[in-house]
């Protein structure tokens, strides 16, 4: 079954990398944005979701994401997801997340497309 | 004709029940050989359904059953509750431009069951919410 939410981050210069595990849920999706405001208030505005470890998602834990968004969107910030599953990334399309976030097939990948 | 494997679960309303559902739901799909990208995409009507069913029945218990029959060919999903109901029509299409200024983010799962299955139908009243989802498995 899949796990409970669990969050890790991780700083590489001036990204962010936030690693997420299990079950993505509103828990979950309020701690993503959370945290991101810490880091954000610091000043970073580079983000990578990595989701290699979440294999489940719900909309109200995404849509925690859409605030993650629109707040990198104020001060020309940017964010990549990673290791997305398909069907993850099925529904981050369909909720038009691309057309404002972009996604990599790893975190090295994601790394270098943001530097 | 393939023969119909059928489960069939009460949910009581304790947090992340529906990833009880979905366990439930892969140990079929498995057993039918699925491919693991339609059960992923089950998982996320599975989800949305059931999420719906507790948060917006209105009522202080709720209880959700839901019922998965599956054939090689198909998964016929269906999530009934006891709610207050509500009319599919009168909801807004959520719309990723107009929730990026907006202070109401959410509003997706509908949106999701309906682009992911291949059939939906939501049946609604004042005694509650019947949803049936065909999702095609070839
Ligand atoms: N089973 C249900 N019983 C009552 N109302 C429902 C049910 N499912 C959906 N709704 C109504 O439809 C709206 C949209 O649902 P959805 O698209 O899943 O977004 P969200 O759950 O984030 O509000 C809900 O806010 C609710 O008003
Ligand atoms: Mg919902």
């Amino acid at each position: 079954m899949e796990a409970e939410f669990a969050l890790k981050t991780e700083v590489r210069g001036d990204v962010l990398i936030m690693a997420t595990s299990g079950y993505v849920n509103n828990d979950g999706g309020q701690q993503i944005a959370s945290v991101f405001e810490e880091y954000h208030a610091k000043g970073f505005s580079r983000v990578v979701m990595d989701m290699k470890e979440s294999k489940v998602v719900n909309s109200i834990g995404i849509s925690f994401l859409i605030e993650v968004i629109e707040k990198l969107n104020d001060n020309n910030g940017k964010l990549i997801f990673a290791n997305l599953a398909p069907s993850i990334e099925k529904t981050l399309s369909i909720m038009g997340l691309f057309n404002y976030a972009a996604k990599e097939s790893s975190v090295d990948k994601a790394l270098a497309a943001l530097a | 004709m393939e023969p119909n494997i059928k489960l069939k679960m009460t949910l009581p309303r304790i947090p992340d029940i529906e990833l009880v559902a979905i366990e439930g739901l892969d140990r079929m799909a498995r057993h039918m050989g699925i491919p693991e990208e339609k059960i992923g995409e089950a998982h996320v009507l599975v989800t949305e359904a059931v999420i719906n069913a507790f948060e917006h029945s209105g009522q202080s218990r709720p209880v959700v059953r839901i019922e998965f029959t599956m054939n090689q060919e198909k998964l016929i999903i269906f999530v009934r509750d006891y709610g207050k109901g509500f009319d599919p029509g009168a909801v807004e299409q959520p719309d990723i431009d107009k929730k990026l200024s907006s202070g109401h983010k959410r509003g997706w799962g509908l949106k999701l069951m309906e682009t992911m299955s291949d059939d939906l139908l939501i049946e609604s009243d004042d005694k509650g919410t019947r949803i049936t989802i065909i999702k095609n498995l070839k």
